[in-house]
Parts: structure tokens; C-alpha cells; sequence
């Protein structure tokens, strides 16, 4: 019997059950965000973006669904998607959250001023890099999944290197990327994490910083920039967040769910551009 | 839950994962403890170690034959101390993994890395 299940394996495509809660949803590009438990074999509890392969499904749950469904891995793992999915508690649907986005900030919104610890030990503050063009995103050093975390600071990685060909766009811009495990990320492994995206050269920390902050600010900073994380056993189930905050210290842009280290390149410089200080930290 | 039910789980699970002809072959061949680091392996290490990952700042080495050679990507020796330490503390880009694998699956993990050619 287990020749054969191993026989059909070799053909076909992988499935494994789900269960977890919807989260979010996005009907352009139907996918469902859901926060799941472990899936062996395929993926760690967390939430993420699944591709529902029924576009009706994606129209029919709602945030607050508790669904179970099953993910179905192509010949190409990274190519995944979800079928048969069942709404197996609809009790937390809407009314179970009212202040759904509890204060994130809407673009042109006046962004509050946080202070963080830097990979140098260091205090800095949103407000020191007023003036300039501040993209912000998320992650913990240890994600081991490599579309989320690594993904980011290597996108972060791309910009920070092409920006160094146009002087005037580097001087304009900032990158920080902010982790939301502070108990395992310390100034000293952020430090050792920065430095293996910028290659070893320390001098990038002047334009790309690494930064932490306390549990209560954190979570201020994550309902602000609409990003969800939450502790799992000794991993961090999340989703993604990038903000693009412009020189006068409003939002500009949120990234979600889809975008390209080009994308993001572009918006950023354009922000630089749109002031005439270039002043800052 | 029954004690017997994960290795019998995890057994399935990485017969499963084994895919066709030459592997599936060879996980015969191991033991208990690599059986249950092959798990581990395409479980926390192959998304990233068996397929090319052009969205990563550095590409992840393949790790087939890596205790055939005497030193390991890094430079540092081919030792299972030195894969170990790699493992629980990452490197580079790679993330550390102290608090996601438990030590004795770590020692499953480098059992099964030498099976790995």
C-alpha cells in the first residue's frame, strides 16, 4: 500500500488539509488570506495568501470564517493553491470585528513619531528621517520561509545597492527594516543580519537601518502600518508590510500582498525627488 | 495522541515526499534517525537548498555530496560540528534555526545530510 501511495505521489499533485481562519481577502487577484495551524509536510502554522481556485469561494467567505480546505501543490512547489474549501464556523464573521483596522494609517496620513533601537545599540526616531523618503518593512531574522522575510530584506538588498549608482537618490532615501521579535532580535544580531544583506560592508547602516523597539511599541507600529504577527510555539506566524513614508513624515503607499523590488525602487525614488531638502539624519 | 502515531506519520510523510525512482530507492536504505532527518530536510531546508531562488540576495549551496568534500561551501571544514553550528546559528543570509529544530533533530538532520549524494 505504501508503494503504491509513494506511485501516486510520483504523478500527481500533493494535497494537504487545512484549517484555519480567514483573515483577508483580495478579489483581484483571488486569493484568501488565512491563518492556519501547521501543515506537515508543506508549511508552518502562519498566515498567508492562498489562491483559491473557485473564484466563487473567494467571493462567498468572509474575514472571521473558519474554513478547512485543501492545499494542492503543483509539479512546481512553489505553485500551490486551495480547493475545496468548506466555511466550517461562520460565527466570526464582521460583527466579531468591528474596529477591523484598529488605527492603520490611511495614505496622506500624518505618520506618529516612534522611537526604535538601531544594530548599533543606537536610539533613532521616525522624525530623524524627516526630509527624506523612508521605506519601512517588517521582518524576524530567523523567518525560515523564503518568500517572506529573506525575500524582503533581499528586495531591501537590490534597492540599497542600486541607489548607491545615483548619489543624490541615496542622500534623499532611507531604508529600515524593523523586527518584530525583539526578545531574539538584539541590536547585535540585527547587526550580523544587516550585515549579510549589505555584504559585509558596515557603511551601508547609514542609509539601511535594523531596528527593534519595546512589545507595546511594536504593536502601535504594526496596527499603524497594517501588519499582523502573532507567536506560534517558537515562530512567528505574519503577514508582510511595506510603507513608503514621504519626506514631509505622511504615508505615501502601503504594499500588501504584490509587488517587485522595482516597483518599490521607483515609488521610493520618486518620493526623494518630489522634495527639495535631502536634509535628515 | 498515541506516541506511535507521529513516526508512523512522519514516515509516510516523508515516503511521500520522496517523489520517485532513485530516492525512493535509497530511503530504504536508512536508518530510523535519517529517515526522520530526510522529514526535516524537505521540511525546513529543501524549499530553499534543492530549487533555485533568484529572489534571494545569495543563492542557498545545493547540499548534496556536502560531507564528500572536505570543506563545506563557507570554507569551513565538512565536519558535523561545523554543520551543526550552521544549523542552530545560521550563516549569512541563512536563518538560525535553535528555535525551530530541537537538538536530536538537528542529529537527525546531519545523519541525514551524509546520506544525502
Amino acid at each position: 500500500m505504501l508503494l503504491l501511495t509513494v506511485s501516486i505521489g510520483c504523478n500527481r499533485t500533493r494535497k494537504y488539509p487545512l484549517q484555519g481562519e480567514v483573515v483577508g481577502k483580495n478579489l483581484a487577484t483571488g486569493e484568501i488570506t488565512v491563518n492556519h495551524g501547521d501543515i506537515p509536510g508543506f508549511m508552518p502554522a502562519m498566515a498567508m495568501p492562498y489562491r483559491v481556485k473557485d473564484p466563487a469561494v473567494a467571493q462567498e467567505v468572509q474575514p472571521g470564517d473558519k474554513i478547512a480546505a485543501e492545499v494542492v501543490v503543483g509539479k512546481d512547489p512553489s505553485d500551490y493553491w486551495l480547493e475545496d474549501v468548506r466555511i466550517t464556523d461562520e460565527s466570526g464573521r464582521v460583527q466579531a470585528k468591528p474596529p477591523a483596522a484598529p488605527q492603520m494609517l490611511m495614505p496622506g496620513a500624518r505618520v506618529p513619531d516612534f522611537a526604535l533601537i538601531n544594530q548599533d545599540g543606537r536610539k533613532i526616531r521616525l522624525s530623524d528621517f524627516a526630509g527624506k523618503a523612508l521605506l519601512v518593512t517588517f521582518i524576524y531574522t530567523r523567518c525560515p520561509m523564503p518568500n517572506f522575510c529573506p525575500r524582503l530584506s533581499s528586495q531591501f538588498a537590490r534597492i540599497q545597492n542600486e541607489l548607491k549608482k545615483n548619489p543624490e537618490d541615496y542622500g534623499k532615501s532611507h531604508l529600515l527594516t524593523i523586527s518584530f521579535d525583539p526578545k531574539y532580535d538584539t541590536p547585535a544580531v540585527l547587526r550580523k543580519y544587516g550585515l549579510a544583506y549589505l555584504d559585509g560592508d558596515a557603511g551601508g547602516f547609514s542609509h539601511w537601518d535594523f531596528a527593534s523597539t519595546n512589545p507595546t511599541d511594536l504593536r502601535r507600529l504594526a496596527q499603524a502600518f497594517g501588519l499582523a504577527y502573532q507567536e506560534e510555539g517558537n515562530q512567528i506566524s505574519h503577514t508582510m508590510s511595506i510603507v513608503l513614508i514621504a519626506p514631509d513624515s505622511t504615508v505615501a503607499k502601503f504594499w500588501f500582498t504584490d509587488w517587485t523590488w522595482a516597483e518599490l525602487m521607483e515609488s521610493l525614488q520618486q518620493a526623494a525627488r518630489a522634495t527639495g531638502k535631502g536634509e535628515g539624519k | 495522541m498515541a506516541r506511535g502515531v507521529l513516526p508512523v506519520a512522519g514516515l509516510l510523510a516523508a515516503l511521500l515526499l520522496l517523489g520517485c525512482g532513485e530516492k525512493q530507492q535509497r530511503s530504504e536504505q536508512l536508518s530510523k534517525a535519517e529517515i526522520e532527518g530526510q522529514w526535516r530536510y524537505e521540511n525546513d531546508c529543501a524549499e530553499c537548498h534543492e530549487n533555485p531562488q533568484p529572489d534571494l540576495h545569495k543563492q542557498p549551496p545545493n547540499l548534496h555530496g556536502l560531507f564528500l568534500r572536505k570543506s563545506l561551501p563557507s570554507g569551513a571544514p565538512a565536519t558535523d560540528a561545523q554543520v551543526r553550528k550552521t544549523i542552530v546559528g545560521g550563516r549569512g543570509t541563512m536563518p538560525a534555526f535553535d528555535r525551530r529544530l530541537r537538538e536530536e533533530d538537528v542529529g537527525d538532520l546531519v545523519k541525514y545530510l551524509h546520506q544525502l549524494k
